[in-house]
């Protein structure tokens, strides 16, 4: 079934601004599914919509069968939301936080389960004034998971947290995921969003650019591995030509490098420079990082490339 | 029961943050030194009544304040600050945050009130050697009522405004019309329709003019509860040349107030439930 289910989701502001423009996609039940693009790319004003706080230009988002604003009860009888941009009532204990979602959703959830849960257990007690940044989300997050939520909205979660904090995040949402909840993971970090998600949306000036596994971008995108194999003396005679998925051979004195669009080219490359009479040293093998083609789906490094190509 | 819950977490927060505590002293200190007043001033003939009358006189101007202050912030605040991103993660519904946010903040100025008078009855008893109970209730639940009035629409303006500022301003805007400038109404009728400024007695229409401003229904009901009690005091038709006309009952500035309290929110909930939250 599908979690959440977002259909030609236009958000307009003034005359001419356009957060989100015509964009369509679904979350299925059970999976993490990251929310990718750069700040100010329309991710929140997309979340806003799930959430109600904003209202559509045109189009519809809906959760788990829910219209997101004729059944906002219904959405968040369902739905934990982690907002951005949030803050916490001052005056209130980590504890009283986490009982008066409670009290509002319902749910009768241990505050102190849930607060240890998130670790800051310690500091149930104490006011979120004095909280720290990382403690603030920590708390947020506590207060996401009352009454268990069959969908998590996690908008930007690792704002704050330091990499202990990021690894315990990555540990609830695959959790939640492995008892059958579905994550909505926003962020405009890449490595985050790789390290959790089933699968990827990217969004880029308010438009979805693609949405994929992030095999299957490494694949899309087709930028191969390149593999870089150091040798004692260059090959005299090095027969690659036949190799499928090997392109781009270059020799120097020292090395052999080679870029393997396929995954099984490797072990042949390096099969064949050792067959050409060298002593392999050493060999490196650098993939794409996902920085290169999340910059590849949102044009940020290739920008001047492109303008040349238009001029 | 979710606006019970938000409510509760309202009242909680005034608690803490002394901000019921502030209401009180100021009302207490408010009340006890304008009671006094006509026991200083020898014009007036020092009867506690006079002198709980002068209280009711200046309350009608500083409750507002008092009510504006504690509630003008109530969402436009949470706004600003972005907690509202969390309430409403938690209680969607637009109308039961406005309807929590009211009855909390509007319990913090009862009580505050309340307990202000409460405080200020032992220096008046002292003083006029007794206090006349009823006549003095009917004063404090009066008084209970015009900050309630005034905590819904500080709420009202609060929902509808998106940012402190523009609350702040409204709240001044309707601070300034409703409790200071509104006696240029009637007056300025007056002027208009008899050529001159009301001298001795007056038109019925004036006296409910005068009485549609929530400060003015608030002066109206004191009249009549005070002339309830004892009758040698004017009760809201005492300045009326000649019979009354029936719509000076009391009943009409109790709905007075109540519009006063419900239409500001109502509107305020109806302009907060259409708007984004960016």
């Amino acid at each position: 079934m599908t979690a959440i289910d977002v259909q030609n989701l236009t958000k307009r502001y003034g005359d001419d601004v356009y957060a989100v423009d015509d964009v369509s996609f679904q979350v299925r039940e059970g999976e993490v599914f990251g929310f990718l693009g750069p700040n100010g790319a329309g991710k929140s004003t997309t979340i806003d919509v799930l959430m109600d706080y904003v209202r559509p230009t045109a189009g519809s988002a809906s959760v788990l069968g829910y219209d997101a604003q004729a059944s906002a009860p219904e959405v968040h009888d369902r739905v934990g939301i982690l907002p951005d941009g949030y803050s916490l009532y001052d005056r209130l204990t980590g504890r009283e936080h986490v009982e008066f979602a409670n009290d509002l959703k319902g749910a009768d959830e241990d505050p102190d389960a849930l607060l240890d849960r998130v670790g800051i257990l310690d500091a149930a007690d104490r006011t979120a004034g004095g909280y720290s940044k990382g403690m603030t989300q920590r708390l947020a997050l506590a207060m996401a998971l009352v009454g268990d939520p069959e969908v998590l909205v996690l908008d930007e979660p690792s704002s704050g947290l330091d990499p202990e904090g990021i690894r315990d995040l990555r540990t609830i949402a695959r959790d939640h995921a492995a008892d059958g909840g579905t994550v909505f993971f926003s962020s405009h970090v890449l490595s985050q969003v790789e390290a959790v998600c089933d699968r990827v949306g990217i969004l880029d000036d308010g438009r979805l650019v693609t949405v994929d596994t992030i095999d299957g971008l490494r694949d899309a995108v087709g930028t191969g591995a390149t593999v870089t194999v150091t040798v004692d003396a260059p090959p005299r005679d090095l027969a690659v030509d036949d190799v499928p998925g090997l392109v781009d051979v270059t020799v120097t004195d020292d090395a052999v490098v080679g870029t393997c669009v396929e995954p099984t080219a490797k072990l042949v490359f390096i099969d064949r420079v050792r067959d050409a009479g060298c002593t392999v040293l050493d060999v490196g093998i650098d993939d794409p990082s996902l920085e290169e083609l999340f910059a590849a789906y949102t044009h940020r490094d290739v920008g001047a490339t492109r303008r040349e190509v238009e001029a | 029961m979710s606006w019970r819950v938000i409510a509760r977490r309202e009242y909680r927060d005034a608690v803490h943050s002394s901000l019921v505590w502030g209401v009180v002293a100021l009302v207490a200190a408010m009340v006890a030194v304008t009671s006094l007043v006509p026991l200083v001033v020898p014009q007036f003939d020092g009867d506690v009544l006079s002198g709980l009358g002068a209280a009711t006189e200046f309350a009608a101007m500083l409750v507002p304040v008092v009510a504006l202050v504690a509630a003008y912030l109530a969402i436009a605040g949470e706004r600003e600050s972005g907690s509202i991103r969390v309430l409403l993660g938690l209680e969607p519904r637009r109308g039961t945050v406005v309807l929590g946010k009211f009855v909390g903040r509007a319990a913090v100025v009862a009580v505050g009130l309340t307990v202000g008078f409460a405080l200020a009855a032992v220096p008046t008893a002292i003083a006029y050697g007794g206090l006349p109970v009823v006549a003095f209730a009917g004063i404090v639940a009066l008084t209970c009522a015009l900050g309630v009035a005034f905590v819904g629409l500080a709420v009202g303006i609060s929902a509808a405004a998106a940012t402190r500022g523009r609350a702040m301003t409204l709240g001044i805007g309707a601070y300034l019309a409703l409790a200071l400038l509104w006696d240029l109404v009637p007056q300025g009728a007056h002027l208009v329709a008899e050529g001159a400024a009301p001298a001795g007695s007056v038109p019925g229409w004036f006296v409910l003019l005068q009485g549609l401003s929530p400060s003015g229904a608030y002066s109206a009901l004191v009249q009549a509860a005070v002339h309830a009690t004892e009758p040698s005091y004017p009760g809201i038709a005492g300045a009326v040349a000649g019979s009354p006309p029936t719509y000076l009952h009391w009943t009409v500035f109790v709905a007075v107030l109540a519009l006063w309290t419900a239409l500001p929110l109502l509107a305020g909930y109806v302009t907060f439930s259409r708007s984004d939250l960016g």
